[in-house]
């Protein structure tokens, strides 16, 4: 199954942030509770950990790349060879764990 | 959501930090003073890079005392440096109001225009959850000091080139940075841009009313223009960006097509920055009726109590609520 990996939230007075390092490469598995991607806010870090298994299938907001809260930012799948969609919206959200410092 | 090849998306606080960098670099004289302001990178994280860049010299921390940063800034510009002080709250910018109004303010008309004194104040405005003493909005105030001129940016392009503009004007400038745009992003232009003051900028296009407001205020008019295009109001936003000068021409133009004024502010009305938006285009406009209406900070000291905050202070609601009132 594919899911998206979405900016999570709520985070104080934050509409939109910017992706500051992916440290998982598309193509790329993961274990729940590995570091996925670092996000950057006006004044915080907000470290994003994956709640779950599975694999990277799909950046769709690079390093430098600007999101709004909700919105997604990967698409995750739980094998490799799942075709991917055009978009991510109607994929349901992998659940994640993050911490804003 | 990446910006378009002309342009760059960042954070409000990088717009300010790269006007500081920028103009650092082209002019050696300027040096900031300001709580925090050195390794920490300022309490907004606006300074950030600019202690490792330029040093302790010129980016130079100092104690809480705002009259004497402020007295020391226009000691050094009057002196033949140029100086941007950084005052965290602008509710202590009244500690410093004396060698800012009776000094720097006057310097020139008094020497005959030998002494000028190129100083930024730039003084951090707004409610967020700080209570009485650091949340107040007092540009109004300065608005009727001869020979200051006074800023108040809504976006990170705006804050880049006013503050770029203030960084290189003769005399001094109080620059309102509200602490509310410090999570909000914006594009700014590849190439550099200043903004002149006394050039108000039209956020939205619109023909049944007039908003003009300032600072954080205008996503808020912004916000509330959405709600009344849903009922087929056609709201124009006038995002002022320059208090003193005023820019009076783009007001009148507006008003002369809607017909009716709306003045949104965070300050108090009394005597407020909408007071003098709505006398100066009932001037202009040559006895020709418009309608007006102030929305303004209920006349109460802001609470750091969340829900009496947010009563206190104008919102989109309440911009809604002045707008079909004003039109019925």
């Amino acid at each position: 199954m594919l899911y998206q990996l979405a900016v999570p939230g709520p985070i104080d007075d934050v509409e939109e942030l910017r992706v500051l390092e992916w440290h998982v490469a598309p193509g790329q598995s993961f274990a729940a509770g590995d570091l996925v991607v670092e996000l950057e806010t006006h004044k915080a870090v907000v470290e994003v950990r994956a709640a779950r298994a599975g694999i990277l299938r799909s950046v769709l907001a690079p390093a430098g790349d600007w999101q709004r809260l909700g919105r997604p930012l990967a698409i995750v799948g739980d094998d490799s060879d799942e075709p991917l969609p055009a978009q991510a919206d109607d994929l349901a959200a992998m659940l994640v764990e993050f911490e804003v410092t | 959501m990446s910006g378009s090849a002309a342009a760059t998306r960042v954070y409000f606080r990088e717009a300010i930090a790269r006007a500081l960098s920028e103009e650092m670099a082209r002019d050696p004289a300027l040096v900031l003073f300001g709580q925090d302001i050195g390794r920490f990178g300022g309490a907004y994280r606006e300074f950030t890079g600019l202690f490792e860049r330029y040093g302790a010299q010129r980016v130079r921390d100092t104690p809480v005392a705002e009259a004497a940063m402020i007295g020391v800034g226009v000691g050094a510009a009057a002196a033949g440096l140029r100086a941007l002080v950084s005052i965290t709250y602008m509710d202590f910018l009244m500690l410093g109001l004396d060698p800012l109004v009776n000094y720097a303010a006057k310097a020139r008309y008094k020497t005959g225009g030998q002494l000028r004194v190129p100083l930024v104040v730039k003084a951090t405005a707004g409610a967020r959850g700080q209570g009485v003493a650091h949340s107040q909005c007092i540009e109004a105030w300065l608005m009727s000091v001869p020979g200051l001129v006074v800023v108040a940016p809504a976006t990170a392009a705006d804050a880049y080139g006013l503050l770029k503009s203030a960084l290189r004007h003769d005399g001094p400038v109080l620059f309102v940075d509200h602490k509310r745009l410090y999570p909000t992003a914006g594009e700014l232009p590849a190439e550099e841009t200043l903004v002149p003051f006394g050039r108000a900028r039209i956020a939205r296009g619109g023909s049944d009313v007039t908003i003009a407001a300032h600072a954080y205020t205008v996503r808020v008019a912004l916000a509330a223009a959405e709600e009344l295009a849903r009922e087929g109001v056609d709201c124009e936003v006038i995002d002022l960006r320059s208090l003193a000068p005023l820019d009076v021409d783009t007001l009148v133009m507006s008003v002369a097509r809607t017909g009716a004024l709306v003045t949104v502010e965070e300050g108090q009305a009394t005597c407020g920055v909408g007071v003098e938006v709505a006398a100066r285009v009932r001037e202009a406009r040559d006895g020709e009726p418009f309608r007006v209406a102030r929305v303004a900070a209920l006349p109460a000291p802001v609470s750091s109590n969340p829900v009496l905050e947010a009563a206190c202070l104008p919102d989109a609601a309440r911009v809604g609520a002045a707008v079909r009132a004003l039109l019925s």
